[in-house]
């Protein structure tokens, strides 16, 4: 034991070469990324590896061995001459891209106004106060809003009940229609959804825009529809990028709304995903493989996201 | 040719003497009037600055003049048309802002073709006229490039390559150097005096630096709490002003508050509050004084050794030097306990130590009397 | 008849269980969406013995169930505990697809009872993910109706014991619609009347089985032709249907924003009950019968607590007390005699024979027939 103790004494401490100090440097900094590093592997990076994994394995069914590895997933989708083709899939995806892109344009074309009004003519004082009253229906799950408005969008809802009403005081009969389970109704709830977001970053990226600029260009002759178009939007263009980016990415993969709200011909993608893990079809290939391709757009979003977007007004928001 | 040489051609036929003219303008924030009942008027090519401490309402005064604010009372001219309700934008004014205002989603050249463009100009005299306010702040080979890699000199120049290019018949200058440093500012106030004098335009400066308003003004209004203080020349304002503020917000002053002991039309002798007895032989309105301040500037007392018999002479000692290189800054405290800054040229003889005992003198015209 | 108002004294008992159900399982569908991938082995997805995500299962004293909402309640529970000393948690799944996603993830390794319906019975069956029944340690299994003793599903009820059965058919308004539906032609022949208020359900097997028997074939067929012809049928009253739905039709019903839907009869039953106007039929060609079971999972913690749960419902008094506090038909002869005479005589609840001779149980199909069933599904769903 005396004698052993000099030899350990020499090895827990090495000389410290060019090694041990490069550790030194990396050390610290490792170990406080590790926790977040960590995670990120464990619960991005490796789920969507599982994903691609399962994706590659055509056809395959939880309990059932795989029959082979390949992209026969994606050609069932995509390929129309595979035999296995179904022609809906595709169908699917554009539909929900036409959502998420409509709900992103409405969203926009709604939330601009809203957010110019709250940001630069809103009496300062109530301008918090608004502004967190916009942002209240967040508190609640949109589960719940979204089943509110099924209530409000039935053939007998409060919606067609105003239309009645309306079309009472003006004497001019208006067109009632049933608005739910329809895509009409899916629009609707998406942006409903997502307005708050939009109008929030919108808000955020406005409100950072010197105001001696909007005066400089009046200074310089501009009328303020110029200087809305000249000045304003292009100002905000990093916020209206964000915003869009934003509510087009959550509206794509929004389970919610389409199954609420949606009728018979309103299957989304995201739906569809479900139905290939927990619903009846059941086929975790192809559901995998449909994941992947919403994970890809989704990412190619956020990649525009990082590169165009305005990252300090989401923040803010 | 004739482009190149001004940007602003002068037009002869019917010329209003006054550009802009303010007619008992107040406007209130608040309750808190910002500028009361002011009374203006800058006449046509002249460079005319309003100078006062922060919070005086002189920035208000110019965005009223720019159309950004409207005057709660009173009336704004403009080349001898009133301005109620006239927007920014239909103004013939252009505004160098304080912070610059330049569009950092545009390069330089389009921050100065902005105001052309709008007008809708044809493209070969846009380019033209930008390219000549380039050349005329020295801008040239910066066209290319975003506000955001241009240094604050540089940017400065651009804000009034911006403004000029519009040919207006006046332009508005907020605080316009006050974002640079010292030796910057110097030069960009002597480039401002040449732009002013090659282009023959009305400039209407507002400042808070009474140094850059005296060297580049034709004249000056000081502003003291929402109203104005003084207009005259930058001799007048210096040499003669009307109220203690003026004359301590113009340059250095030593003031010495009293009462007037004895006025015989042409002396006035004043007994100061610490017991001094000072003789004074200028004041805006000798005649009705009582309690006066007197206003002795820090160069014109002299420094001796023995006594003189200019008419002010008290004896003290150095209490305190600074050496400014073309001249030394003196505090003497005489002997009643009274301090006096006194600055000397930086000439032999006059580099006295500390605790010294000295004589101050000054003569009667080189001190004034206000109104307290 | 002291039973009687247990049945008929809560009018909007049905609303809240069923909205809230209806809400936990699409939240539980969004947070399942999120949380589906949460095992390693594919090809190996069934559960081994480790230890499971809900926690508390070496607890002798805690049973944990998972099962369809309504057919546990808090009442039955404390009844339980009050026996057995053992404590319960009730877990609710929505369709029997997601349980077997949940249990096929390795989520439901804490589960000692789970209600698959029969056809799952069966497929979990083959997956093996059902343990064997002791016969020595279940007591009352005579008492099960003749139907029951050996059903196809699960032969000599070696993995299952049979809990409740239903039918599955129309649900209407009878002020809403013309006529008296009498069977599943009845949508088609009053599409354009009753456009976009009439729902099929949201199960493959149901809403194509239905349209098969209006076919006059099998609800089990595998013959392809016939199901090409049961998907062109489909796709022609698919613009008249304003959804694909199990839950939550209630509100829209009873509103009348819809006239008529597929439904089950033991959701049907509670809406009959509760307002006149409403009606249940079994088409008279045909529906489907299904029974829904209870099974010990083989990845099951606290087998003996299972034990005593089965024969604690096993026990006629016990079931008959569910059967009139959740409205749903017993298999169990013995309880069935002590039914009031009122809830023994509903016809929605007990179909007479000859009804029920013309249904059939949904049965297990063959891979290359339920990739067909998928097939016209995800067409008819998703077109």
């Amino acid at each position: 034991m005396a004698i052993a103790s000099p030899s350990e004494d020499q090895d827990s401490h090495p000389p410290l070469g060019r090694l041990g100090r490069l550790r030194a440097t990396w050390i610290g900094p490792l170990t406080l990324l590790a926790p977040s590093g960590l995670w990120l592997v464990l619960f991005l990076v490796l789920p969507t590896l599982l994903i691609l994994n399962i994706s590659l394995m055509p056809g395959l069914r939880p309990g059932e061995s795989p029959i082979g590895y390949g992209l026969g997933n994606y050609s069932q989708v995509f390929n129309p001459w595979d035999a296995a083709f179904i022609p809906v899939y595709i169908q699917v995806i554009g539909r929900s891209l036409y959502y998420a892109v409509t709900t992103t344009v409405i969203c926009l074309l709604v939330g601009f106004p809203v957010a110019y009004w709250l940001a630069l003519m809103a009496p300062q004082r109530w301008r918090n106060l608004l502004v967190v009253a916009f942002v209240l229906p967040l508190w609640t799950s949109s589960l719940l809003r979204s089943y509110a408005w099924s209530s409000l969008l039935r053939p007998s809802g409060i919606l067609n009940s105003f239309i009645e009403w309306i079309s009472s005081i003006i004497g001019v009969p208006l067109p009632t229609q049933d608005w739910l389970y329809t895509s009409t109704a899916v629009l609707i709830g998406l942006t409903y959804n997502f307005l708050p977001y939009m109008v929030l970053i919108l808000y955020a990226s406005l409100e950072k825009i010197d105001r001696a600029l909007l005066e400089a260009s009046a200074d310089l002759g501009a009328r303020p529809s110029q200087t809305f178009l000249k000045v304003t939007v292009p100002q905000s263009l990093p916020g209206i990028a964000a915003g869009c980016l934003l509510v087009f990415i959550t509206s794509m993969g929004d389970f919610v709304v389409p199954t609420l709200l949606g009728g018979a011909s309103s299957m989304t993608i995201s739906r569809l995903i479900y139905n290939q893990f927990l619903g009846i079809t059941r086929n975790w290939g192809l559901g995998s493989a449909l994941s992947m391709v919403l994970i890809l757009a989704v990412s190619l979003a956020i990649a525009l996201l990082l590169k165009y977007g305005d990252r300090d007004s989401i923040a803010e928001a | 040719m004739a482009q190149t040489v001004s940007l602003h051609p002068v037009s002869t036929a019917s010329t209003p003497t006054l550009d802009v003219e303010l007619r008992q303008v107040s406007k209130v924030f608040d309750g808190e009037p910002a500028v009361d009942a002011i009374d203006l008027q800058v006449r046509q090519g002249e460079f005319f600055s309003i100078l006062g401490p922060s919070g005086c309402g002189k920035t208000t005064t110019l965005r009223l003049i720019a159309g950004f604010e409207q005057p709660t009372q009173g009336g704004v001219l403009i080349q001898g048309r009133r301005m109620e309700w006239v927007p920014p934008y239909k103004r013939s004014v252009n505004t160098v802002f304080q912070s610059y205002a330049l569009f950092n989603h545009l390069n330089v050249w389009d921050n100065i073709a902005f105001g052309l463009r709008i007008k809708g100009l044809a493209k070969t005299q846009i380019k033209q006229r930008v390219a000549d306010a380039l050349k005329l702040v020295k801008m040239e080979e910066f066209a290319r490039r975003h506000p955001k890699q241009l240094s604050g000199g540089q940017r400065q120049r651009i804000a009034l390559a911006r403004a000029l290019v519009n040919r207006p018949a006046v332009m508005l200058l907020d605080e316009p150097l006050g974002a640079l440093d010292l030796k910057l500012r110097k030069e960009m106030q002597v480039e401002l005096s040449n732009l002013h004098q090659q282009l023959g335009i009305t400039f209407i400066m507002v400042t808070h630096d009474q140094e850059e308003a005296l060297s580049l003004s034709d004249r000056i209004a000081v502003m003291q709490a929402g109203k104005i203080a003084q207009v005259g020349s930058p001799s007048e304002i210096y040499e003669s002003p009307r109220t203690p503020f003026v004359a301590d917000f113009i340059g250095d002053t030593n003031l010495l508050q009293g009462q007037v002991d004895y006025w015989d039309g042409q002396v006035m002798r004043v007994k100061t509050t610490t017991g001094l007895t000072v003789l004074v032989q200028r004041s805006p309105d000798p005649e009705s004084l009582k309690q006066v301040v007197v206003s002795i500037r820090p160069e014109k007392i002299h420094l001796s050794q023995s006594a003189s018999d200019s008419g002010n002479c008290y004896s003290g000692f150095v209490k305190h030097k600074m050496y400014l290189g073309t001249h030394l800054h003196c505090m003497v405290q005489l002997d009643n306990g009274d301090s006096l800054t006194v600055l000397q040229p930086n000439r032999t003889g006059n580099q006295l130590a500390v605790e010294t005992r000295v004589y101050v003198h000054w003569l009667p015209t080189d001190c004034l009397a206000l109104a307290a | 008849m002291p039973r009687k108002p247990s049945l008929f004294s809560r009018p909007s008992r049905r609303f809240n269980p069923t909205r809230r159900r209806f809400l936990q399982g699409t939240a539980a569908a969004v947070a399942g969406g999120a949380l589906s991938n949460c095992r390693g082995g594919i090809s190996d997805v069934q559960s081994d013995d480790t230890a499971a995500t809900t926690g508390g299962e070496g607890d002798a004293k805690t049973l944990h169930i998972y099962t369809w909402a309504d057919y546990t309640n808090d009442e039955l529970a404390a009844k339980f505990t009050d026996k057995t000393g053992i404590d319960v948690v009730v877990d609710i799944y929505d369709s029997n697809e997601t349980m077997l996603a949940k249990m096929q993830a390795g989520g439901g390794d804490a589960y000692s009872l789970i209600y698959p319906s029969d056809y799952m019975v069966q497929q979990m069956i083959e997956l093996g993910m059902l343990s064997e029944l002791d016969p020595a340690r279940l007591t009352g299994m005579e008492n099960m109706l003749d139907k029951w003793q050996d059903p196809v599903y699960d032969p000599k009820n070696v993995h299952s014991v049979p809990f409740s059965w239903g039918t599955t058919g129309l649900l209407y308004n009878k002020d809403a619609v013309s006529g008296t539906p009498e069977d599943w032609d009845y949508l088609w022949d009053n599409q354009s009347d009753l456009a976009r208020q009439m729902t099929l359900l949201e199960d493959v097997r149901e809403t194509m089985g239905a349209v098969l028997k209006s076919l006059g074939y099998s609800y089990n067929s595998s013959d392809p032709d016939e199901l090409k012809e049961a998907y062109e049928r489909l796709v022609e009253i698919k613009p008249a249907l304003a959804k694909f739905m199990s839950f939550g039709y209630e509100d829209a019903l009873l509103g009348g924003d819809l006239s008529i839907v597929m439904a089950y009869s033991v959701d049907a039953i509670s809406l009959t009950l509760e307002d006149d106007r409403m009606e249940y039929i079994v088409p008279a060609s045909g529906s489907s019968v299904w029974t829904d079971t209870i099974v010990v999972p083989t990845s099951a913690p606290n087998v003996d607590a299972a034990y005593e749960w089965i024969n604690f419902m096993l026990e006629p008094e016990v079931s008959t007390f569910a059967v009139e506090s959740l409205s749903f038909a017993t298999p169990n002869a013995k309880s069935f005699d002590m039914l009031s005479d009122e809830l023994k005589n509903n016809e929605d609840l007990f179909p007479s024979e000859e009804v029920l001779a013309v249904c059939e149980g949904i049965a297990p199909l063959d891979k290359e027939t339920s990739d067909l069933y998928d097939e016209y599904w995800t067409q008819i769903t998703s077109a």
